[in-house]
């Protein structure tokens, strides 16, 4: 592959033999580029970025960053008219940052308070207060300003090959290990009704209640959701300029009205963003990196949304390959944290080859813990990861699991015993062949099932006729089959308990719970959001806390020597 | 649906489906409590039951105002207005909304539309506040289409 | 150090414009659509396949289906979902392929939405001459209105480690070639002396 030759060195004479040790490791293979301000490659220190300004006249904002109305782009526009809490501007804008900076450290100033300056400042003014904190100051401000009290944490279930049965049971076994909720995408995009299915019922084996989603082209995922194929949405992307956000076919307007859309129909959603990715279109306009995803989020403020993907996703190396590139990774998710939106932040994108960088990156987000302290950690193998491969994937559990236990935090995620896991996985296979039984698809095999059970890769499983697959997939759009004939299929065959469990996460439509800030639904179907477990972090001794019997789940590893008796291990 | 004014709801209401099940309906009235595998496999229920009502969204607004959550509150708002709208439509409005998909003139009267046909006045004001934002920088479709493009 | 070897000079290709892009009405054609950079600027991709390697291949793939390869550069943006759409409406199968400098390549269809596609293959580093040569195939299956098999997408999850920063400065210089207003030119391969075969 080509990424895994190292470099000639090329150097005329004799070279150190430490030298050629260091030049053959890991890190070595990682892109690392200069700074070009001019044309927005840098993370958070610019000179081009504008200076904070706001001014009130009339109730409306006239001036932005420096910008006069009439000069306005329509992300100025829209963050001037529905982002910026007007009346709170000029007074918290006055704010000296430092104070402001001092306020999200201060474990005697509560949330709400730092939320009632947060509401009045302009892009510009947020990044002069981050620009302040290093990454422990950041750090130690997440922890407040998340909008959930407990953490969380989000999986990927995909396929290299689409595999339906693959992502059904990955999506079993990620649900059982804690994932609260669960994203799939498709290689060929016309496989997706079939593979939203499968994510869905998988989901439902594993741990009722999870949520699930299918990222797609807009549209198509809207549709999905309105069937209740799909649980939520996530990867409704809004872009820091406009020229960048228009060639993503979009602005903050069709978003915004995108945004309603699904809160019409009981489906939660959040926005994506994340630095860099304006820079890798093409046009920064010559900001900074945070500075333009500071925009986004506050578009994202605007338009109602409950809460944001960032931390730059996708476009992880281009921050990663800069300096202070994962500092400002880790303001931007504070920054949607201090704007009260939910956070699910990143970690979710391959950008290393170094096991040392990829743990590292993610401790900003999992030792102060956010809403969902991945937003795609790979409950697949890396090759199967049709995300382009995430920071984590299956063969990180362990060590994931480890780092829990070494630290005391809850990263969302808990040891699972071999047993249980392949009977999840078994009868999520099961559970989607009866499915696609009962909706006329192409059949899953008794063969197929038993390699669910104990598969590691897409590389495990029987090959489908992709050709018919795609066929169903276009007759479950056609016939518009929706989540309830899902319920009726398990039910008819046998799975009540699967088919209970996703009727009431169908039935949370009509409640519209799940739509509030950082919702999700617990293991015994009580929507939990920011409203009923907030944020109360005051200090030592507060908020979440791991301890008591979920401290208890995650001291579980592999292999534990017991201490009544060291000649064996705790089961 | 029922005539009496809409309870006032605190954010220890939430979450409504645990707290106040009983202002929960679905778009035909059902009450959510109706919702159970017995009646999906009887037949009774159908993918419109698994919607959310304006009303509901309503109390879920005032949970999110109750909350210090404004523009949250004001998402739902639209929602319930949208609520209204079936699904192709709200699909083609969205469509409608991106960059030079509509001239100003389908603007305007897609506007009118939420306003007349689906009493959508909240949706209408964002379309508009578009439409003028999008004129501004020449995000608008041209009206005379080029057969050569 | 080695002395260097001598090499066989490597084939090249200039694109030639012929006169603006128009709406093709044989239905047994593909259009190839470039980027502004494509065979000019730049001149191999991402990982150093030579641009007129990826045209043969993308051409030949084509051909051997029995349908006509018709190439346009797209002047006015470096995105290739909206260079690859707009091909696609210029096709006279609907079908178009796009590609980048880089290498990143997409088969469109013209009654899909921009931001959706046939098959995309996102993952530039992960492209050679046989993967150009089967997503010409695929085109030109998709033109006669059959249903080809996917190009199986490789899937290289420390592609974007290694080259994700590099394609941002690759994009950002062949952003910096964008000509605005510019509408799409219809262009022949010229291509230049080589033996590779």
């Amino acid at each position: 592959m080509t990424t895994t030759a190292p470099r000639p060195t090329g150097a005329a004479g004799k070279q150190s033999l430490r030298t050629e040790i260091l030049e053959a490791r890991p890190v070595n293979l990682d892109g690392f580029v200069e700074e070009w301000p001019e044309k927005g490659l840098v993370a958070m220190e610019s000179e081009f970025d504008p200076a904070p300004s706001v001014r009130v006249e009339g109730g409306r904002i006239v001036e932005l960053d420096g910008r006069s109305r009439d000069a306005f782009d329509f992300m100025d526009t829209f963050i001037a008219n529905h982002a910026i809490d007007v009346a709170s501007a000029e007074a918290s804008m006055a704010i000296p940052s430092a104070q402001i900076a001092r306020m999200l450290i201060d474990p005697g100033v509560s949330r709400d308070e730092v939320l009632a300056v947060t509401r009045g400042l302009t892009p510009a003014k947020v990044l002069d207060v981050v620009k302040l904190m290093n990454v422990v100051e950041i750090m130690q401000g997440m922890q407040k300003m998340r909008a959930r009290r407990t953490p969380a944490n989000q999986g990927h279930s995909t396929s290299a090959r689409d595999n339906p049965i693959q992502v059904a049971a990955d999506a079993a076994e990620g649900a059982l290990r804690g994932f609260a909720e669960l994203e799939t995408t498709l290689g060929v995009l016309r496989y997706a009704p079939l593979v939203a299915i499968a994510l869905q019922v998988g989901a439902q084996v594993g741990r009722g209640g999870v949520l699930t989603q299918c990222a797609l082209e807009e549209a198509t995922e809207l549709e999905l959701g309105m069937r209740g194929i799909t649980a939520y949405a996530e990867t409704i992307s809004i872009y820091g300029t406009e020229s960048v956000f228009v060639d993503g076919d979009d602005t903050p307007w069709s978003k915004s009205f995108l945004a309603a859309a699904y809160a019409s129909r009981g489906i939660k959603m959040r926005f994506t963003s994340g630095t860099g990715s304006e820079v890798q279109m093409g046009n920064a306009e010559g900001k900074s990196m945070l500075y333009l995803e500071i925009r986004c989020i506050l578009m994202a403020k605007g338009a109602g949304v409950q809460g944001l993907q960032n931390g730059s996703i996708s476009c992880i190396g281009v921050p990663g390959a800069v300096p202070g590139g994962l500092r400002a990774v880790a303001a931007e998710n504070l920054v949607a944290s201090m704007v009260d939106l939910e956070c699910a932040s990143g970690n979710d994108q391959s950008f290393s080859h170094s096991a040392m960088r990829r743990t590292a990156r993610a401790m900003p987000q999992m030792l102060p813990g956010t809403d969902f302290v991945c937003s795609g950690y790979s409950s697949v193998p890396n090759a199967d990861n049709m995300f382009a491969g995430s920071n984590f994937d299956t063969e990180d559990f362990d060590d994931w699991n480890t780092i829990q236990r070494d630290f005391q935090v809850d990263g969302g995620l808990r040891h699972v015993r071999e047993n249980e896991i392949l009977a999840a996985r078994n009868k999520a296979a099961r559970a989607l062949q009866a499915v696609f039984a009962h909706l006329d698809l192409p059949p899953i095999t008794d063969d197929e099932i038993e390699a669910a059970t104990y598969a590691n890769s897409s590389n495990d499983y029987p090959l489908r006729d992709v050709l018919a697959d795609l066929k169903g997939a276009q007759s479950v759009m056609d016939r518009e089959i929706t989540g309830l004939d899902l319920v009726k299929g398990l039910e008819s065959a046998g799975f009540h308990d699967v088919a209970e469990n996703l009727l009431t996460v169908l039935r949370q439509r009509v409640s519209g719970d799940l739509l509030q800030t950082s919702a999700v639904l617990t293991a015994d179907f009580t929507p939990l959001s920011a409203i009923n477990d907030p944020n109360d972090y005051a200090g030592p001794g507060t908020g979440y806390r791991l301890q008591g019997e979920r401290w208890e789940q995650l001291k579980k590893l592999r292999h534990v020597t017991s201490s009544t008796n060291p000649e064996t291990e705790v089961g | 649906m029922s005539a009496s004014p809409p309870p006032e709801l605190t954010a220890a209401d939430y979450p409504l489906s645990i707290n106040r099940p009983e202002l929960l309906r679905t778009p035909s009235g059902k009450p959510i409590t109706a919702l159970t595998m017995d009646a999906v496999v009887s037949g009774e229920l159908s993918p419109e039951d698994l919607r959310i009502t304006p009303e509901t969204l309503q109390l879920q607004a005032q949970l999110a105002d109750a909350s210090g959550r404004p523009q949250l509150a004001a998402n739902f708002r639209r929602a319930a207005e949208m609520t209204a709208i079936p699904d192709a439509e709200v699909l083609a409005m969205y469509n409608a909304l991106r960059p030079r998909a509509s001239t100003g003139a389908a603007l305007e009267e897609m506007a009118d539309r939420l306003e007349r046909t689906y009493s959508a006045p909240v949706c209408a004001a964002l379309v508009r506040e578009a439409a003028e934002v999008y004129e501004r920088r020449g995000l608008l479709a041209r009206p005379v289409a080029d057969p050569d493009q | 150090m080695t002395t260097p070897t001598t090499t066989a000079p490597e084939r090249t290709v200039s694109l030639r414009e012929v006169g603006p892009a128009r709406r093709g009405t044989r239905p047994d054609e593909v259009v190839i659509a470039l980027s502004p950079a494509f065979a000019g600027h730049f001149t191999r991709t991402i990982v150093d396949v030579p641009h007129a390697e990826v045209l043969r291949q993308l051409m030949a793939g084509v051909e051997e289906q029995g349908v006509t390869a018709r190439l346009v550069r797209v002047l006015d943006t470096a995105d290739l979902a909206a260079i690859s759409h707009t091909a696609a409406r210029l096709s006279g199968s609907g079908i178009s392929v796009g590609v980048l400098s880089r290498g990143t390549t997409m088969i469109h269809q013209k009654d899909l939405p921009r931001l959706s596609n046939l098959e995309l293959f996102p993952q530039s580093p992960l492209l050679d001459a046989p993967v150009f040569r089967m997503i010409g195939s695929n085109a030109a299956q998709y033109a006669k209105g059959e249903s080809p098999q996917p190009v199986p997408t490789r899937n290289d999850q420390m592609a974007r480690p290694r080259w994700q920063a590099k394609a941002a400065l690759l994009h950002l210089k062949e952003f910096d070639c964008i000509e605005a207003g510019r509408g799409p030119v219809e262009v022949e391969a010229v291509f230049g002396p080589g033996t590779t075969g």
